[in-house]
């Protein structure tokens, strides 16, 4: 058990990091030659951003095992302070001088995360940290309870319909390659997945704070007799989560160009499954849930089987978890665990 | 302990109801629409009105319930219908957001316990219809229905005798908006005829109305001699429709038709065919993506913005409808916005239970009103004059009015802000409901 | 009222006091006098100028399937400590069994009463179905999987529309009669009393399951799945009958359901039901059947009536100019949170279960002991 709480690294994967890359990469191939390459192009970015989703999920999970059912609406909040932010520039079209569209992203992913974290660490302050030794589905149900009024003060300040976010990343910007039309934005979008996550990880296995995080998650009383400050552990874990989410948001608004008061919590739900999906607590899993979620919801697509995309994903969940029972990358545990 | 448990739930059980009912006595008087000078005779009646008012689905009910309370307001301010105030019931049928039959029966449950009421406007969503009719039916209260096009609310055919089973022969429910059969079947011919598309891409919402709509249209388009390449559904959670249309871009597909309305997905399937470069595509809906112009906030306009170009749509109505502009103008004046694409049919919905009343209320005592006022409005051979023309009820409760209005975007109009503009229209009288028995199974 | 409730006091206190049939008995007095008074206290001056009885007693007959709900949801996570998110779809199961038992949609007309015991018969097969390749899994990955199977039961009803009318759902379902006597849509009583009969009828059962070798069994698994396979507890049965029985109640109040609106769709069913329910029994109490059913009735009043009715409670005074309709999340959130925050065990934890808590305090401090079954709490 005391496993399945801590926020594992790649490098502690049984087998090595060797086997799971080349795992990676044949599924990507497979993928590529199942769908084609315009289709992987869709693939990889919408499952860069429920991959960016996941991770918050499976932090927080990782360091206090609350499934967090606000961290979708964080996400939808993420989308509408991009756009709010971008709305309040003045931009309302495409930026066409690359260093000036350079210097737009960089403030406003810095603000936007920036602004996102603080909610989470709000959020966790006041919904969970008293609950912290409550009754395990208490902070559960506040979660709940913070999700609707999330939902419901994004509602009453943008009204319940989609709103347009400014795109200031020309869509038409495409190359050909392989036959298919990529936008540089979807590149843009799975390069600052793929960087965020890299950076995390560095984050969670070189520093100190991703140590204390660490042990936090592996035993609290522990490490808070080594002098881990857990309640500055905690807080510093849901705001980078909640940054996460944030840039999940920040991409969305740039690539669909909209922003609606409930998006989050379907694309909360999928994300939570991408964390189980992956082995719940373990990041490296949670990103590769969110990348095959979005697999599964393209092919469906492909192959005229949208309406049963859920049917799809669920179906597909329990069958890992039959023969895989803590997910693809979560640790082989004992009978006790 | 457990006695104390008990008595504890028990005190709890009092005072939450105790909370309730204290409102109780103010409900009434909040009811009352705003404004308007009262009957000189200090006589009042009231209309329920049953919408989704919260959640997402706020963006639907919300609209269409002022269409009522403007309509209301109106006849108040010119002192009364028949001698008689009007107030109004506002009843939300959304739980947790959704729109939820059960609650839409509770509220007509205590719409039809208050005698006042005389007559209900909504619900919007059939599913909640098929969960109201049956106790409207059993206590005679009238209904009219702004949005329900599911066929099987009212015909025979498609299994209504059981829904209003306790009077099959008393109408109760009635609607000013056609049938999906009509309507996808509208949408065909015009994407055929008029504009000569031959390869068709239809998705739907999976939602009563889109999907009704969609295997109409998929089911004449095909009659035609044009092709279907794919219908896809994509429920109203999706955000992300570019795979859809990728995969489907190698086809050559003429026309992409949408069955469902603006709020689920119509809008962003038109923007994100433009992210994919489908956006040169027609683009065609039923009269849940004719919702106004672009400056709309939540409009098919708004929400798809430049990529709205090249866009058609029908609605169920006469274009050349005397005085259209009043309403949109009145409407405007009232609430600050422009009407959504249920507005007109709510407040026609309305127009009828008080023309229905006006014509009873001068030798009928007050506590025969609902059943007068049902059987007037029912009665197929009485006519309103509506926001949405002259219209009156066949036997089973449908419109007369058969007539489809064809629309197309155009980005200049209204100044540049962008707005449907008329084409043409068709009377799809009998041709409608006869060319498609197996619509919306 | 409450003079009333303090003069059952004594007499109660020697029921509970007797053997489990005095248990029995206790619960049906306490459900008939629950039964009696809900609509006394509803004709009562203020109550009675807010909705008629009969409103009162329609709404009280739909809060009734709510409890029912909660109390089967409590057999899983109150009592076996397996996290349920998709109870929903047992709901539906149940519905749609009726569904397709009585209404000229099917063209069969099996009579409700029947169909009670189909339905839950019905629900519970699936229940095992969900539950057997479930069994290896520990905690939330249970709780992912019984999400995806709520969202999944839902999506097979809207899509296979051949079979289940898809998206316009089955109307025209038929109504219950008892003996001749019609049930009609207008007259909400003999709901009213169906209802009670079968909440009497399933707390009676579930006391008795509770203090059964099952029931302890149960309770053992939630505390310590280990050492009660060691103590000789047959987990993988245990864990199948929590599911089957916690899904069996779950068919009851989607026949009811089904009978009373005489419609189902696939929307009545989504997770929002799962989650309102998983609410109602952690606020009500967990483990606590009289804690968890007042939970759900509360819940179930505050969302269908208080706060769809605060425009007009606040008419008048200085709020009157918001649309509350529009805040009912918002304030339905904050009711959660604060709930939550301010009695974390829920309104009427179960004496039993605040001993577990105050001893798996104490005890959790060197092993910090987040076996994958605190699903249902510590």
């Amino acid at each position: 058990m005391q496993m399945q709480r801590s926020i594992q690294l790649p490098a502690r994967l049984e087998g090595g990091p060797y086997r799971l890359i080349g795992a990676i990469a044949v599924s990507l191939v497979v993928a590529y030659v199942l769908v084609g390459p315009q289709q992987f192009s869709n693939f990889l970015t919408i499952g860069a951003i429920y991959a960016l989703i996941a991770l918050g999920y499976t932090m927080v999970y990782g360091i206090i095992e609350l499934i967090n059912f606000a961290h979708g609406d964080i996400f939808g909040l993420g989308a509408f302070v991009a756009l709010w932010l971008l709305t309040m520039g003045g931009f309302n079209g495409a930026i066409n001088n690359p260093v000036e569209l350079a210097v737009v992203l960089v403030a406003l992913f810095l603000l936007t995360m920036g602004i996102m974290g603080l909610v989470g660490v709000a959020i966790e302050r006041f919904a969970y940290r008293p609950l912290r030794n409550a009754p395990r589905l208490a902070p559960l149900i506040t979660a709940i309870g913070v999700s609707f009024i999330l939902e419901n003060i994004m509602q009453a300040f943008f009204g319940p319909s989609p709103v347009n976010s400014p795109q200031i990343f020309t869509l038409n910007a495409r190359f050909d390659i392989a036959g298919a039309s990529i936008g540089y934005l979807n590149v843009f979008i799975v390069l600052v997945a793929v960087a965020l996550m890299i950076g995390l990880q560095l984050f969670v296995g070189r520093t100190r704070l991703g140590r204390a995080m660490r042990s936090t998650a592996q035993d609290r009383e522990a490490a808070e007799l080594m002098g881990v400050n857990i309640d500055q552990t905690i807080a510093i874990t849901f705001f980078i989560g909640s940054a996460l989410a944030g840039a999940g948001g920040i991409v969305w608004a740039l690539y669909f160009g909209y922003a609606v008061f409930n998006q989050g919590f379907y694309a909360g739900l999928f994300a939570f499954t991408a964390a189980v999906l992956g082995g719940i607590g373990n990041t490296t899993g949670a990103a590769l849930g969110g990348f095959f979620i979005g697999f599964v919801y393209v092919a469906a697509a492909q192959f005229g089987y949208s309406r049963w995309f859920e049917v799809f994903i669920f179906g597909i969940l329990v069958l890992v978890l039959v023969f895989r029972p803590t997910g693809l990358l979560g640790q082989q545990l004992g009978e006790r665990a | 302990m457990q006695t104390r448990r008990i008595g504890a739930l028990a005190v709890v059980a009092v005072i939450l109801t105790g909370a309730c009912s204290s409102a109780a006595t103010t409900a009434p008087a909040s009811a009352a629409a705003p404004g308007g000078s009262a009957a000189a005779s200090g006589k009042t009646v009231t209309i329920g009105v049953d919408l989704p008012l919260s959640g997402g689905e706020f963006a639907n009910g919300d609209p269409t319930k002022k269409g009522v309370q403007l309509a209301v307001d109106q006849a108040n301010a010119n002192g009364g219908v028949g001698g008689y105030k009007i107030l109004l019931s506002i009843k939300d049928d959304a739980v947790n957001g959704v729109h939820n039959p059960q609650q839409g029966a509770t509220n007509v449950q205590s719409l039809v316990a208050d005698p006042s009421v005389i007559g209900v406007v909504g619900p919007f969503n059939s599913n909640v219809g098929a969960a109201e009719i049956p106790i409207t039916n059993q206590a005679g209260l009238l209904q009219c229905s702004p949005a329900n096009t599911n066929p099987g609310l009212t015909k025979p055919q498609y299994g209504a005798l059981q829904i209003r089973k306790a009077f099959p022969n008393r109408i109760n429910y009635i609607r000013v908006a056609t049938t999906d059969d009509i309507q996808g079947l509208a949408g065909a011919e015009f994407a055929y005829k008029d504009l000569g598309k031959r390869r068709a891409y239809v998705v739907d919402d999976t939602e009563t109305y889109g999907k009704g709509l969609a295997d109409v249209f998929v089911k004449q388009f095909t009659a035609l001699g044009g092709t279907v390449i794919k219908e896809d559904g994509a429920p109203a959670t999706t955000t992300d429709y570019t795979p859809l249309l990728t995969a489907v871009q190698g086809q050559n597909p003429d026309v992409v038709y949408f069955g469902g309305v603006t709020a689920t997905g119509g809008g962003l399937l038109r923007k994100q065919m433009a992210q994919v470069g489908m956006g040169n595509l027609a683009f065609g809906g039923g009269d849940g993506i004719v919702d106004g112009p672009g400056n709309v906030q939540g409009s098919f306009i708004k929400v798809a913005g430049a990529a709205a170009a090249n866009s058609f749509g029908t609605i169920a109505a006469t274009h050349d409808i005397p005085n259209a502009s009043a309403f949109a103008d009145a409407y405007q004046k009232a609430y600050g916005e422009q009407p959504g694409a249920y507005s007109a049919s709510a407040y026609a919905c309305t127009q009828v239970i008080l023309q229905a009343l006006q014509a009873v209320a001068g030798n009928t005592p007050q506590s025969g009103l609902r059943e007068a006022v049902r059987a007037y409005a029912t009665n197929p051979s009485n006519k309103f004059n509506t926001q949405l023309g002259t219209i009156s009820f066949d036997q089973n409760g449908d419109t007369s009015q058969h007539i489809i209005s064809f629309y197309k975007t155009d980005m200049s109009a209204d100044g540049g802000v962008g707005n449907w503009v008329f084409v043409r229209q068709q009377d799809f009288g009998t041709s409608g409901s006869s060319a498609s028995p197996a619509a919306s199974q | 009222m409450s003079g009333r409730a303090a003069r059952r006091v004594p007499l109660l206190d020697r029921l509970r006091d007797a053997s489990s049939s005095h248990r029995s008995i206790s619960s049906i007095v306490t459900m008939a006098l629950v039964t009696a008074l809900l609509p006394i206290v509803a004709t009562f001056p203020p109550f009675s100028g807010f909705n008629p009885q009969s409103v009162w007693v329609n709404s009280f007959a739909d809060a009734g399937v709510y409890v029912l709900l909660a109390l089967g949801l409590n057999i899983v996570v109150g009592l076996a400590g397996l996290l349920d998110l998709g109870y929903a779809a047992f709901f539906a199961i149940g519905a749609y069994t009726y569904a397709y038992g009585a209404s000229p949609f099917s063209g069969n007309d099996f009579p409700f009463w029947g169909m009670l015991l189909v339905g839950a018969f019905v629900a519970a097969m699936f229940g095992l179905l969900l539950g057997a390749p479930t069994l290896r899994l520990r905690g939330d990955y249970l709780a992912i999987v019984t999400l995806g199977f709520g969202e999944i039961v839902p999506t097979v009803f809207l899509n296979a529309d051949r079979y289940t009318k898809g998206t316009n759902g089955i109307s025209g379902v038929y109504l219950p009669s008892l003996l001749g006597y019609q049930f009609q849509f207008t007259d909400p009583w003999p709901f009213y009393v169906t209802m009670a009969v079968i909440i009497t009828v399933a707390i009676i059962a579930i006391f008795r399951l509770q203090e059964s070798r099952l029931g302890r069994a149960w309770m053992a698994i939630r505390e310590d799945e280990l050492a009660a396979a060691s103590n000789g507890v047959n987990t993988v049965s245990t864990k199948l009958l929590a599911f089957a029985l916690g899904a069996s109640t779950a068919g009851l109040g989607g026949v009811f359901v089904a009978s009373k609106l005489s419609f189902v769709s696939p929307d009545q069913f989504g997770f929002t039901v799962s989650f309102t329910v998983l609410a109602m029994v952690v606020l009500g109490g967990m483990g606590n059947i009289w804690g968890v059913g007042a939970g759900a009735f509360i819940i179930f009043i505050i969302q269908t009536v208080i706060l769809k009715q605060l425009n007009a409670f606040l008419a008048g005074t200085p709020l009157s100019g918001i649309d509350f309709l529009q805040y009912q999340y918002l304030l339905y959130g904050l009711a959660l949170v604060a709930m939550m925050l301010l009695r974390p065990e829920g309104l009427f934890p179960s004496a039993r279960r605040r001993r577990e808590l105050h001893a798996a305090e104490e005890a959790e401090e060197p092993t910090a002991p987040t076996g994958a079954l605190e699903g249902a709490g510590q």
